[in-house]
């Protein structure tokens, strides 16, 4: 997805919770309205694929650095996304498989959230409240897009 | 144990940059008072005096205080205006009160890093783990527990622990109550206890004597220092209200700190009666109990996971719940992706839904639309209309600020992605 949400967190004085909701909001609408915009002809799928991106990459942004998970989806876009410039569409085959017969709940964990898999229990439980709440949020805004809908939505 | 603190604190330091060199500078301190008793109430102070809540801070201390060994500590930073030498208690009030806004945190991590290393060796009885009541405090508990929790793993090597908790140098703080107590009750066990301790524990009875404690334990009684102030200054979170208890029924004879009708905002690790006290048993419990907390504030986060109990049905439910949101917001790109809404009522009308939805918090509605008044971001040029209406629309700015709006939106440079830190 063509970043166009570079910015950084601007916000000197964001609010209590942690990513601004304002900041995800503008952020999300602003890569959607250009998704949109770039690739009206390409398959669903594929902008489907782009705006769940989007969507990744303004919740982290708006996260910001402190948080683990945040980091590590920045950098899994980042790294995606050279890797498609470079490598045409290549799958991320290189990533080895790890095996699944031992599948404790914990790694189950730090397979969902982004970031955990190197992180000690604890502090994967609180990355993954943060990121359920940011989560959730981020569900919500979307939510709300589609129920606005667009003049030709379906 | 020494790797994990170091890279926690690096995790830390990253976190709260200003806050880390804060601590850094009063953890190379700590690294030069060790072996001081002075160096506990240095410890104090610097504890009492550090305003930011942060894990972050914590552990830049904890290590120092902690760590015979410098290698562990993460020195950084400019040094504290404390004083190097021999830190007393009268020269840290006027150093600590100035910056002592309200991070018992702060103090309770010290307390109870410094807690541990006296309960390794001593037949202690109890030791109460306060936590910190308000949730929006539980992500810097915990990891201001993790950091105790690293401390406590290298308790065994720390001697001077007991010297840098036994002196409750800050005045205002709450935690001198809680350091006080806890310490009272932890140098005396460590001096029966705790043999190894012995120089520690020379000076740091000494340090204990200068202070009386209210606390009363089964051994030998401490003279007190001004507790009550600061007994009453703490708060007990329900997570301290818990081992409380459960320390007061076990340790009703061991003369644990029920008496402080104050419960601190902080963790104090107390071996309760009858249960193994050697480091590694308080540590992992601990351990437990951080991970217990951390359980819950998941638990109100996942709706409808109240009623369940345990552990690993509460990680399913979690786990369900992450891949049911996150297979939502796939199936909400789908559907976005085929809406393809006009270009004007996505941006403008979205935003303005958005904004009114999530402004029903906000207080400054003015103020957050400022941020994107003046993002840097690199707009295709068909956009910038775009945003500008949508904003203008929001926010209803004067005609001289949507060109201002106008001329910066074209002319902001574009963030890289990558200057974020990867």
């Amino acid at each position: 997805m063509k970043s166009s949400t570079r910015n950084p967190n601007p916000n000197p004085d964001t609010p209590r919770f942690g990513p601004s909701k304002l900041m995800v909001a503008f952020r999300f609408l602003r890569a959607l309205t250009l998704v949109h915009r770039t690739a009206p002809n390409s398959s669903n799928a594929a902008r489907s694929r782009r705006i769940q991106r989007a969507a990744f990459a303004s919740m982290a942004y708006s996260a910001g650095p402190r948080r683990a998970w945040s980091r590590a989806l920045l950098w899994r876009l980042h790294f995606h996304r050279a890797r498609r410039l470079c490598a045409g569409r290549s799958r991320a085959a290189g990533v080895p498989r790890r095996p699944s017969t031992t599948r404790s709940p914990a790694d189950e964990l730090r397979r969902l959230v982004p970031g955990g898999t190197g992180m000690d229990y604890c502090s994967l439980l609180e990355e993954t409240a943060d990121y359920i709440r940011c989560l959730s949020e981020q569900v919500k805004l979307m939510q709300s897009v589609v129920d606005s809908g667009g003049p030709r939505g379906r | 144990m020494d790797t994990n603190e170091n890279n926690k604190f690096e995790l830390e330091k990253n976190h709260g940059n200003h806050l880390s060199n804060h601590s850094s500078g009063i953890s190379d301190h700590w690294q030069f008072n060790t072996s001081t008793s002075s160096m506990a109430a240095g410890l104090m102070n610097l504890v009492t005096s550090s305003p930011y809540p942060s894990a972050s801070e914590m552990e830049p201390f904890t290590p120092g205080l902690w760590n015979h060994h410098a290698a562990n500590c993460v020195p950084i930073g400019e040094p504290v205006a404390v004083s190097s030498g021999g830190m007393l208690p009268s020269t840290v009030p006027g150093i600590s009160s100035p910056r002592l806004p309200h991070f018992p945190a702060e103090t309770a991590l010290v307390e109870r890093a410094a807690r541990f290393p006296c309960f390794s060796g001593g037949n202690f009885s109890g030791m109460n783990l306060l936590f910190r009541p308000s949730e929006s405090m539980v992500p810097y508990t915990n990891a201001m527990e993790d950091v105790t929790e690293i401390q406590l793993g290298k308790t065994e090597m720390n001697t001077t622990v007991q010297n840098g908790v036994l002196l409750p140098v800050d005045n205002a703080s709450v935690n001198r109550g809680l350091i006080t107590n806890q310490i009272d009750c932890e140098s005396r066990e460590a001096n029966f206890t705790k043999g190894g301790q012995e120089g520690n524990t020379d000076s740091s009875d000494a340090a204990r004597n200068s202070s009386p404690k209210k606390r009363r334990t089964t051994q030998e009684e401490v003279k007190r220092g001004p507790q009550s102030s600061s007994e009453t200054t703490k708060e007990t979170t329900e997570g301290k209200q818990k081992v409380d208890q459960n320390s007061s029924e076990h340790s009703g004879k061991n003369g644990k700190y029920s008496s402080e009708a104050a419960k601190g905002d902080y963790v104090h690790v107390r071996a309760r009666r009858g249960q193994a006290t050697n480091s590694h048993s308080l540590a992992e419990r601990v351990r437990r109990e951080k991970i217990s907390e951390r359980m819950k504030y998941l638990q109100e986060l996942v709706p409808g996971c109240s009623k369940v109990t345990g552990k690993a049905v509460m990680l399913d439910e979690i786990i369900n719940y992450v891949q049911s949101l996150q297979s939502q917001v796939e199936f909400l790109s789908m559907k976005l992706a085929a809406v393809n809404p006009q270009p004007e009522f996505s941006t403008e009308g979205l935003l303005a839904k958005n904004l009114l939805h999530s402004h029903g918090g906000c207080s400054s509605a003015t103020g957050l639309p400022q941020e994107m008044i003046y993002p840097q971001v690199s707009l295709y040029p068909s956009q910038q209309g775009l945003m500008h209406s949508a904003i203008s629309a929001i926010i209803n700015p004067s005609e001289a600020l949507r060109r201002d709006m106008n001329a910066q939106l074209s002319t902001t440079s574009v963030y890289k992605e990558s200057s974020l830190q990867v």
